[in-house]
């Protein structure tokens, strides 16, 4: 096989479509959940999934449509809604140095999600520059249709889905947790690194467990980035 | 849904979108710019890697929290680490995981 085939934008493609795939074992439940959840408030099946299409962003997304159930002013819905995306903000520079310049940017970004955003950080610094971009629009194409097309099947056969097989509901999901792992396991071998991640795993878990899921991410990342920092202040004394 | 409805959904899915690629152009721009700030501040690369560990402990609680499925989680992130140091790849350790983390929710659920 010679250099230009082993780079081919349509192999690059399929392989970021495959190293997406346990992404799904996260998405597709999620996605089902808030078809149904989303056709309960009274949205129809369009609708629902032209939510997930646009906005395309769990979290934010139950959030937005149990607003609007419970009679919320649209303002704040929107307002709201935003908020919890604002984590968003510190994924794309981590990507940049990563990824070619391409004048797709602004529509291909839309598919920059939590799991998509970390899939990237940690791949990208493996692939040959080449294959950045597509291995790029593979993954994040996979995982936006998964969860638009998960969206459609929730908002119409949800419940008789969920009733029929309710243990792969429970199931799929664990295929994130067991993929971030992998993730974040190689830093453990720096003991600075370890307690930062260590601390943000413990704090996020924490919040997650008292409700506050929506904020989880961001305050857990600046609780480890506090203890990175802290960790580096105290060896400096130590040193002295 | 009325137009109203509509709008608080476009303006949402733009100020999501906006927040996701303005911020990465801004910096691919200034990585490539000849004005000397041309490195990633040092909090933004350390923000990363941790946004990953907080996606991690955000998705370690299990769908249904019971003792089974806590137990079934920890087996699970345990094969998985123990399959991820032999083979140190993405794909092998997460199948590992899922499978020994469905056997174990399947097993409770028999006896």
């Amino acid at each position: 096989m010679n250099q230009a085939a082993s780079h081919s934008p349509l192999r690059s493609a399929l392989q970021g479509v495959r190293e997406s795939i346990p992404l799904l074992g996260g998405y597709i439940p999620v996605a089902l959940s808030f078809g149904l959840v989303a056709t309960q408030a009274g949205f129809s099946t369009l609708e629902a999934t032209a939510i997930s299409a646009l906005i395309y962003a769990g979290a934010s997304q139950f959030l937005f449509v149990g607003m609007i159930a419970t009679g919320a002013p649209l303002w704040l819905v929107v307002v709201m809604t935003l908020l919890i995306n604002v984590r968003h903000v510190v994924y794309g520079p981590n990507l940049a140095a990563l990824l070619p310049r391409s004048r797709h940017w602004p529509w291909l970004m839309h598919g920059l999600t939590d799991q998509v955003f970390a899939l990237a950080l940690t791949r990208l610094p493996q692939l040959p520059e080449a294959k950045r971009f597509s291995w790029f629009v593979g993954a994040s194409l996979l995982a936006w249709g998964a969860w638009i097309i998960g969206t459609a099947v929730g908002a119409t056969a949800g419940e008789a889905f969920t009733a029929r097989w309710p243990l792969l509901g429970e199931i799929m999901p664990f295929a994130l947790p067991a993929l971030f792992l992998t993730m974040v396991a190689p830093r453990f071998t720096d003991k600075r690194w370890a307690v930062a991640m260590g601390c943000t795993i413990l704090a996020a878990l924490g919040l997650t467990l008292v409700g506050w899921s929506n904020v989880a991410i961001p305050l857990a990342a600046a609780c480890g980035a506090l203890c990175f920092y802290m960790l580096k202040f105290q060896n400096k004394r130590c040193e002295q | 849904m009325s137009s109203a409805l509509w709008l608080a959904v476009a303006v949402s899915a733009l100020g999501t979108l906006l927040m996701r690629v303005v911020p990465f152009l801004w910096m691919q721009r200034r990585l490539n710019s000849t004005t000397g700030l041309n490195n990633m501040p040092q909090w933004l690369g350390i923000l990363g890697p941790l946004m990953i560990a907080a996606v991690l402990g955000v998705s370690i609680v299990p769908v249904n929290p019971s003792a089974v499925s806590w137990t079934a989680t920890a087996i699970g992130l345990s094969v998985t680490l123990l399959v991820w140091s032999r083979v140190r790849s993405l794909g092998w350790p997460v199948a590992a995981g899922v499978g020994v983390f469905g056997l174990v929710e399947v097993a409770a659920l028999i006896w």
